[in-house]
């Protein structure tokens, strides 16, 4: 095993290539790099810092490029009919990253009020005129009893996922979640070489806000699910955690730039690097929207008036 | 078996856990930290050439000579039987029970089914089980008849702790879920014994990776709480519906036992029919058996004429 060593001292990013002894810049914010010369895959090791830790775990990519350009052209035409800029897309380039993410757990407890709403039928008569005749019927009703309800419910928040990269926001990250926990390893620097792994970019006490809010929506679901009755309205919460625990790891994301056409600026599309589920910026297009709605109405229009004259 | 033990939630934990199983606390190991900034090359064990991860290969291949490199891979194994109870019940006392238990299924049955029963076969079987003990805070709500007003149903919630021991949840295929309810009461726990040491029976296989299996039994804790809070009254009234709990579970720790069983097929005028007998309680015996459809025709027969001799009294009696 080699080791090159740091050139340059502060941020420290240019390292000496330890295969063809080249100089290697080291991107701020990147874990790894490729020599320009002897194209050799390096792994930056480093101390660890508080806002910059080195990652416990990582999920490897299992899907393959070419999976993962099939899956985007499906999504593209699948997209085309309601959004904008996606009529003759072409992927332009497809990179592999690993983004830096915190994997948050905590024990939840919420103390929960509700208005909890029981079905009941009512049988009533009433008259009605039957060819001229005044008649009695019955028929039944349902209606709602509604009861106030407290409680308490406790729950382990696990697999909550959280980016800790500035360059990929959470709500991009949750578009393509679940990812396979089951498929989690500690981090290896052989998992990580030849690929673009990133430095964590948020600061850590931004992660944890993260996490808490994706763990209170979460445990929102859970209490939604959790009440009684037919029905519930005006439930409301005090959520408290506690035992939270936060560790840093890599998670795979396939980047791809996809270009409209020339006129256009390409655009990013992103892909979950273990199934492959697609996210991409849906710009609804209110021509098309519209274009649609008036086929439809003509469609319509069409089948009433064949309809009259026949 | 591991040792150790979850710092959060005090859950046993396997071999190769990252992650508990239970609340998701990782498992902690010292990592290593470099002392200072340096890029490290991983090379090829074969020809020392740089290695990269590999998507296809999903581990590192070097790009010269296609070697894979080994790395620490997420361990899911299929479930392995640890503990082996022995058979306390032997060939011809399972015979016995078969019989004994013929001949205690009642007047409907056919009068000569104990002595007319042959056995067709009488196999010892291990059957695979999970055996758990675990601690629970369980906050639970449920509609129930109590208190109940304009609608037949009236909303409750609440909190408990439930403490289980060794409580049987079955993995097996072969077996039905109340066979195994039957079965599950009489074992006697202090005499399980390494598999090693029981050579010689069949031990049915478990089927099931360990992500699966732990799965498998968390539902089976929650299904348990769910009876358990109805049947030790801690939902008020008598009849429940839309029962949700919450389990908050801690000090879970599973074993996974093979238990003996005898698995019997007995015939009866061309019939053929399953019976099981327990393999440490000769007195837990159960099955299927043929109904007498002479004597219940009889029964019939006479209630009928019985309910027309009662209407001929009435209509005797009226004149």
């Amino acid at each position: 095993m080699n080791h090159a060593h740091t050139v340059e001292g502060g941020t420290g990013r240019t390292l000496e290539c330890s295969e063809c002894a080249a100089t290697l810049q080291i991107e701020q914010g990147h874990r790894t790099a490729i020599c320009p010369y002897c194209r050799c895959p390096s792994v930056v090791e480093r101390p660890a810092a508080p806002d910059r830790p080195n990652p416990t775990f990582v999920l490897p990519f299992t899907v393959t490029p070419d999976h993962v350009r099939d899956c985007v052209t499906q999504w593209t035409r699948r997209s085309r009919f309601f959004y904008r800029g996606l009529s003759k897309t072409t992927i332009h380039e497809i990179q592999g990253i690993y983004v830096p993410a915190y994997l948050y757990t905590a024990i939840v407890h919420a103390n929960w009020a509700a208005e909890i709403g029981e079905n009941y039928t009512v049988t009533e008569t009433y008259t009605t005129t039957v060819n001229g005749k005044t008649v009695v019927r019955t028929r039944t009703r349902t209606e709602t009893e509604w009861r106030s309800l407290d409680g308490e419910h406790s729950a382990y928040a696990a697999d909550v996922v959280v980016t800790a990269s500035r360059g990929l926001p959470n709500q991009e990250l949750e578009a393509i979640e679940p990812f396979d926990l089951r498929a989690l390893r500690r981090y290896s620097p052989a998992l990580v070489s030849g690929w673009l792994a990133e430095e964590p970019s948020l600061p850590l006490a931004t992660c944890v806000e993260q996490a808490r809010q994706e763990a209170q929506a979460q445990e929102e679901k859970r209490l939604a699910a959790f009440m009684p009755g037919d029905k519930h309205r005006g439930l409301h919460y005090n959520m408290t955690v506690r035992d939270e625990t936060i560790d840093p790891l890599l998670v795979p994301v396939w980047v791809l730039s996809v270009r409209p056409n020339l006129k256009q600026p390409a655009f990013r599309v992103l892909a979950n690097g273990q199934t492959a589920e697609v996210w991409g910026p849906e710009k609804v297009s209110v021509w098309k929207v519209l274009a649609w709605i008036a086929a439809a109405l003509a469609v319509i229009a069409a089948i009433i008036i064949l309809a009259r004259s026949a | 078996m591991s040792a150790a033990t979850c710092g959060r939630c005090q859950t046993l934990l396997d071999e190769g856990d990252l992650r508990c199983s239970v609340c998701a606390l990782i498992v902690p190991v010292a990592l290593e930290s470099a002392h200072k900034e340096k890029a490290r090359i991983l090379r090829c064990t074969e020809c020392a050439a740089a290695v990269s991860y590999s998507v296809e290969a999903q581990a590192p291949r070097c790009g010269f000579c296609a070697a894979v490199m080994a790395v620490e891979q997420p361990v899911d194994p299929v479930e392995q039987a640890e503990w082996v109870l022995p058979f306390g019940v032997d060939r011809e006392q399972a015979r016995h029970s078969l019989v004994g238990w013929l001949k205690s299924l009642g007047w409907f049955r056919p009068s000569d089914l104990a002595s007319g029963a042959t056995i067709d076969s009488l196999h010892p079987l291990h059957w695979a089980g999970w055996i758990f003990d675990a601690q629970a805070l369980v906050t639970w709500t449920a509609d129930s008849d109590a208190g109940s007003g304009r609608s037949a149903w009236a909303p409750h919630s609440g909190s408990t702790r439930f403490s289980w021991n060794n409580i049987v949840v079955s993995a097996s295929r072969g077996l039905e879920a109340k066979e195994v309810h039957r079965l599950a009461e009489g074992y006697n726990l202090q005499t399980a014994r390494h598999p090693d040491q029981a050579p010689g029976s069949i031990i049915e296989g478990f089927d099931l990776q360990r992500s699966a299996a732990r799965k498998t039994i968390v539902d089976a804790i929650e299904r348990n709480a769910v009876a358990q809070l109805a049947a030790q009254g801690h939902i008020p009234g008598r009849k429940f519906r839309n029962v949700h709990v919450s389990v908050l579970l801690a000090r879970l720790v599973t074993k996974r036992v093979a238990l003996p069983a005898w698995v019997l097929a007995y015939r009866y005028r061309g019939g053929l029919f399953r019976a099981i007998v327990h393999g440490q309680d000769p007195k837990i015996a159960f099955g299927r058996a043929p109904v007498s459809w002479t004597k219940i025709m009889a029964v019939v027969i006479g209630g009928v004429a019985l309910l027309a001799l009662i209407a001929l009294i009435i209509v005797l009696a009226a004149k």
